[in-house]
């Protein structure tokens, strides 16, 4: 005789279930999970990269778990409203590493206990690049991973070689409606800041902070000045691109013949060109005559972390990530240009898109900042949007 | 209290919970944030009007909130147009397939927002299947589909279009079909019967249908930010900007508000005009 179960009898049967599950279990996995270590990094989505992450959890017996961000004002934010509870490590580029350490969001990184830093470039080291250490100290705050600009893929076929080398060529009437920008507000009003200044001649001469010229820390005359050129060239615009996917199809169809961008669209035409199946003939423009835009991404330790054995393995998490092989994975694989130097580890055509053999650029470029005035910059760049 | 009031309580109070943690207190807090100020990133508690001052009087703040009711309002009559034919031809036409149909004109919602913007660029932009289409004929691409906003109000009409169509459809399901007949039988022009009996009879349908459209077109901005071009940031986008990318929270609050007093007047003009929904011929629950 078949046995009939009424919804009843099947809903005491699963709690009846879970409970014993819960109980014979939870001895066992409870202990087994307080003894794993988490380390929680927040950073760029991009370096979250599978087999350097599982390697190191394989290595040390850790769980590793990332948070993600798409720009360092949004990791700031996360920070300052109790992320530094929330994660051990957070990435950081340009000036913002010592905005971190001067607001207590970070603490010291001791070079001591990563190792691998004897193969960074002396270019990403101090004295020759100052932002890993403390404005006023020589303590060390951040440690370098990688690099690059925010220069420009030019196409020479359409753009003549005169004009690409300058931060103009983005408002050159010439090439009106064949030009594209990022959406990124600081970078857009810090290029055309760069070139304002340039124009004005107040980028060599003294400055009211007593600094040398940062496009992030413009004068209220440079700002207004920037805003005219904004203005003028949202005509010149054929968008302004969101995502990388959709400026590379406009860049290889020629609907765009000149763009800021990180270089990556550029290496994967130019990869195209020397294999033969495109005939583009692109260059990219790592510092614009007037100056450019660059950045160091780094590894920074939170004020988060209070316990040793945390520091400690925070401290060889950088030094993973700083490894040579697991650097070159990094070049090859997510296609951002290493601070260590990994040459001879792969192929001479990422040598040469990476700018490996030209890493002494970063001293000449403007480092990502966070602007100085973030609400007249934000005045600025509604003013432009609504012009 | 009787057992009826306290048996009705008790079955709302989830609800009710659910809508003061997670509706009530975030907007009571953007209302709070709004009478702030922002500098360098950092809410300061100075309680001032000074960010309704700016939004109010300064021109660049008013030009968004203009792009934007004049988008809404296009994209909404836009929908009118289109929906009417679609929901009249289901309703009477449909037979057992109606709920079916219906639900297709929604099959675009069965993928993320994104995806459908992303798909649309492929067709609208420069290097879309139009204007590639028209070139290879050797006809000049329409520039005004490439990152315009025209390209938006197509996208932002895609996008909210199956939510005019259902109401529309949910209003005729009520609606007697042979006063139509009736009506020619009588002389009316098919034009005329439509006007006359079939549209005020459904206006409390195309009323919800329009502030379905309205009110998400009003704040969108994710479909400008992706086809709009430079001159395309709607009020939406700047919005978001004052969150995401400039973190004047304290400004970004009081769009918010401004946005949200907007469209509570815009639901309170739609009660006050069609006025009495179930008189207007809104039941919803079909035949």
């Amino acid at each position: 005789m078949r046995q009939r179960y009424t919804r009843r009898d099947i809903m005491q049967g699963f709690a009846a279930t879970a409970a014993l599950a819960t109980a014979v279990k939870r001895p066992f996995i409870g202990k087994a999970e307080a003894q794993t270590l988490e380390l929680r990094w927040l950073g760029w989505e991009h370096y979250n990269v599978r087999p350097i992450v599982e390697g190191f959890e394989e290595e040390y017996g850790v769980r590793v778990s990332g948070g993600f961000f798409d720009g360092n004002s949004e990791a700031y934010n996360t920070l300052r409203a109790g992320g530094t509870d929330d994660f051990d490590l957070v990435m950081a580029d340009g000036f913002w590493p010592r905005l971190y350490a001067r607001q207590g969001l970070t603490q010291p990184c001791d070079y001591s206990k990563i190792p691998n830093m004897e193969h960074v470039f002396p270019d990403f080291l101090p004295p020759n690049y100052m932002l890993l250490t403390q404005e006023d100290g020589d303590a060390t705050i951040a440690a370098p991973n990688c690099w690059g600009g925010y220069g420009f893929t030019v196409n020479l076929g359409h753009v003549d070689e005169a004009d690409a080398h300058s931060v103009g060529l983005l408002f050159n009437d010439k090439y009106g409606g064949h030009l594209s920008t990022s959406a990124r507000f600081e970078e857009n009003i810090a290029l055309a800041g760069i070139l304002a200044a340039h124009e004005m001649g107040t980028i060599e001469a003294e400055r009211p902070d007593g600094k040398s010229f940062n496009p992030y820390v413009l004068t209220e005359a440079e700002l207004g000045r920037a805003r005219e050129l904004l203005i003028h060239q949202k005509g010149l615009l054929l968008t302004r691109w969101n995502d990388e996917d959709t400026l590379e199809r406009l860049l290889r169809a020629e609907a765009v013949w000149a763009s800021p961008e990180w270089s990556g669209i550029y290496r994967r035409i130019h990869f195209d060109v020397l294999d033969g199946t495109s005939d583009l003939n692109m260059i990219h423009v790592l510092r614009p005559d007037e100056g450019g835009l660059g950045w160091v991404d780094t590894w920074a330790i939170t004020a988060g972390v209070t316990d040793s054995e945390k520091l400690e393995l925070a401290h060889k998490w950088i030094d993973w990530r700083l490894s040579p092989d697991n650097m070159a994975i990094v070049a090859t694989d997510v296609g951002w240009s290493p601070t260590v130097d990994v040459r001879a580890m792969i192929p001479d055509r990422y040598v040469e898109t990476l700018f490996l053999n030209n890493t002494s650029a970063i001293n000449g470029l403007y480092q990502f900042d966070a602007p100085s005035d973030p609400e007249a910059w934000e005045r600025v760049w509604s003013e432009v949007e609504a012009a | 209290m009787d057992v009826r009031t306290r048996r009705l309580l008790f079955l709302a109070a989830p609800g009710l919970a659910f809508l003061f943690v997670f509706l009530f207190l975030p907007l009571v807090s953007v209302v709070v944030y709004s009478f702030w100020r922002t500098a360098s990133y950092e809410m300061i508690a100075e309680w001032n009007v000074d960010n309704y001052v700016t939004l109010l009087t300064e021109g660049t703040y008013l030009t968004f909130l203009w792009r934007s009711l004049v988008m809404a309002t296009v994209v909404t009559a836009v929908s009118v147009v289109y929906a009417w034919p679609v929901a009249y031809l289901i309703a009477k036409h449909g037979g057992r397939y109606k709920l079916i149909l219906v639900l297709l004109t929604a099959a675009p919602f069965l993928t993320g927002e994104i995806l459908r913007i992303t798909a649309l660029q492929q067709i609208l932009g420069p290097i879309g299947v139009i204007n590639m289409g028209l070139t290879s004929f050797g006809i000049a691409p329409v520039e005004a589909l490439m990152y315009s906003s025209t390209a938006t109000g197509i996208g932002l009409s895609y996008l909210w279009m199956p939510f005019m169509v259902l109401a529309v459809y949910l209003s005729l399901l009520n609606f007697d079909f042979e006063l139509m007949e009736v009506a020619k039988v009588n002389g009316a022009r098919p034009l005329r019967a439509f006007i006359e009996i079939a549209w005020p009879l459904n206006r409390a349908g195309t009323a919800i249908g329009c502030v379905l459209v309205f009110i998400p077109t009003l704040g969108s901005s994710v479909t400008s930010q992706f086809l709009g071009g430079p001159n395309g940031a709607l009020y939406g986008n700047i919005l978001a900007h004052q969150f995401g990318a400039t973190g004047t929270w304290a400004l970004g609050s009081a769009m918010g508000v401004v946005l949200f007093g907007l469209s509570a007047l815009l639901i309170a003009l739609v009660v006050r005009v069609v006025g009495d929904f179930r008189r207007s011929g809104l039941t919803m629950s079909g035949r």
